[in-house]
């Protein structure tokens, strides 16, 4: 199991879906922190550098970081079928859950490294306007950009870290869903807009408001605006990684190579 | 002695369509089986059902005992190749290809890892990357990884793909060597020629079935007589223990001798059950010949139609 894992995880790299991610959270920061027009679209100005990671979070947690997270994690299974290697990695003394289960784990890991990245590169696009005491709020809490006064350096990576640490994890059963797909149709692409299929019919079934709070959709805003308590949105997220991961390892024990 | 690979009613539909019916065979240490056919006439499906990569519909499927798909660890004992070209990442060099197989099955020394690349002449090339390797050094390199655990059993499908004549000589000697040592080794082809050169025996395809299965080993020892009455011949020559093997070739009647000297026997046997001998003589073994003899008289057989459209080899 430790040498499957090595091997995924040395894969990631690899994934054209990956790089492509890398790029787009290198530029994405950049066009906030540098846009001209921000105070005529938004009625505000930027005046601290954390301000920045909360904008990129804010605008791209609706769509732009689970699109990238769901390709990616396809591509997981994409990656073997494009090269022709499961067959030949199957026929090794690994059982295919062992196999998947790593495919699993990376995907699980992977929202938090591209969540990592994105927080760092968001901090280097905002490094121009300082990280010192600031009057307004990251956006990250409950008083937004405009805040209560002066905030801290310590409250305001407190409420950066945070946000970007309940996001990843809210991402996380989005890129299982998208290896449950990519496993069921065996196919990395098909594995992707499935998945974004889903996230937009979540999205739409906000009409029905009891079951909005269990939405997997509704999740993904918990770092700012959790719908319930954390805990509980934990636990809720925590059972779509369980039934998204348990789904995908049945399904591919039956599969035909 | 215990079968290394061994199947039995093997089933496979997809939907509608059987892809393999009620196959059944056995493989056992030191043989080389080579299944053969038309395209489409099922042998890839056979090799991915006893590998354990697809479940068979019906049927059952041993290696080395176990059924694969319940004990993943005999897969430990099998070397394969089930992709034509064999497939590797393209990206990484064959060394560090072949690297991640030995870490993936466990227990092989990394000094194996040269020793099967110095085995298939990859020695050189081995720190390239895989994406600008040949179709024959991918085939080459697809051995070396089958071989690195020194398995019982060796499954390669189509392993000639791609090959200039060099390489194929290269990996016959490779075959052999193994199945010399005790491995069973089966594959499937088209290449009958180089079926004969080192296959102990021969499995003919068609429609997912198997139609016949010829024993290499015994092909030079052969009589091939042609009388007026085929079926009174048979029973007359069934009956006599010093002739063995008997099949019905076209309208000759084939077997095989206990010792030469039983030749003497043949025309006083059939003279005495009343049939008439046109010719005896050796039979030699033409596989390419025989194998579109049954292929042909299969689909004859299944249409109710002469079937010599020529099937492919």
């Amino acid at each position: 199991m430790t040498a499957l894992l090595r091997m995924e995880i040395g894969k990631l790299g690899r994934l054209a879906s990956v790089r492509f991610s890398a790029v787009v959270l290198v530029i994405f920061p950049l066009l906030w922190a540098y846009a001209p027009g921000i105070f005529d679209v938004y009625g505000f100005f930027l005046v601290s550098g954390f301000q920045v990671p909360a904008l990129a979070l804010l605008s791209s947690m609706e769509f732009l970081l689970p699109l990238l997270i769901a390709i990616a994690c396809a591509e997981l299974i994409g990656i073997e079928l494009n090269h022709g290697t499961l067959p030949t990695v199957l026929l090794r003394p690994v059982t295919r859950a062992q196999w998947l289960l790593a495919k699993l784990l990376v995907a699980s890991i992977y929202p938090f490294l591209a969540m990592g990245f994105f927080l760092l590169t968001s901090l280097v696009a905002g490094a121009a306007f300082g990280y010192g005491p600031f009057v307004g709020g990251t956006g990250l809490g409950r008083q937004g950009l405009l805040g209560a006064g002066t905030m801290l350096p310590i409250d305001a990576w407190r409420e950066v870290l945070q946000a970007y640490l309940i996001a990843a994890y809210s991402l996380m059963p989005i890129g299982l869903l998208a290896v449950l797909f990519a496993v069921v149709l065996m196919n990395a692409a098909g594995g992707a807009l499935a998945t974004l299929a889903t996230l937009i019919v979540m999205q739409l079934l906000i009409v029905f408001p009891a079951v909005t709070p269990y939405l997997l959709t509704t999740q993904l805003s918990a770092y700012v605006a959790p719908a319930s308590p954390l805990g509980w949105v934990a636990t809720l997220i925590a059972f779509y990684c369980a039934a998204f991961a348990a789904a995908a390892v049945i399904v591919f024990e039956r599969k035909d190579f | 002695m215990e079968p290394a690979i061994e199947t039995n009613a093997l089933t496979k539909r997809y939907g509608a369509r059987t892809i393999v019916r009620d196959f059944s065979f056995a493989v056992h240490p030191g043989e080389v089986y080579a299944l053969v056919g038309p395209n489409g006439a099922g042998k890839t499906t056979v090799i991915r059902l006893v590998s354990g990569l697809a479940f068979p519909t019906s049927g059952t499927v041993r290696m080395l005992g176990h059924d694969p798909h319940e004990t993943p660890a005999v897969r430990r004992r099998l070397g394969a190749v089930v992709e034509a070209p064999a497939a590797f990442y393209p990206y990484m060099s064959g060394r560090s290809n072949l690297r991640l197989h030995a870490d993936l099955a466990g227990g092989v020394p990394a000094a194996r890892v040269d020793e099967v690349l110095e085995q298939v002449e990859l020695g050189d090339a081995a720190d390239r990357k895989v994406g600008v390797y040949s179709l024959g050094m991918r085939q080459r390199l697809g051995v070396a990884a089958a071989l690195l655990t020194r398995p019982a059993v060796l499954i390669l499908d189509e392993p000639a793909s791609g090959m200039d004549p060099l390489s194929l000589h290269l990996v016959h000697g490779v075959l052999r060597d193994a199945a010399s040592s005790g491995t069973s080794v089966l594959l499937s082809t088209h290449h009958l020629d180089e079926v004969v050169a080192y296959c102990t025996h021969v499995g003919i395809m068609e429609e997912g079935a198997l139609i016949d299965e010829v024993d290499l080993r015994h092909r030079g020892a052969r009589v091939r007589v042609q009388v007026d009455d085929l079926e009174r011949a048979q029973r007359a020559l069934a009956a006599e223990s010093w002739a063995r093997d008997l099949s019905v070739r076209g309208r000759d009647l084939v077997f095989g001798l206990e010792t030469p000297t039983a030749l003497d026997h043949v025309a006083p046997t059939l003279a005495s059950a009343g049939v008439a001998l046109r010719s005896l003589g050796d039979d030699s073994f033409d596989l390419r010949a025989y194998y579109r003899e049954r292929v042909e008289q299969e689909r004859a057989r299944r249409t109710g139609v002469d079937g010599r459209r020529g099937a492919d080899a």
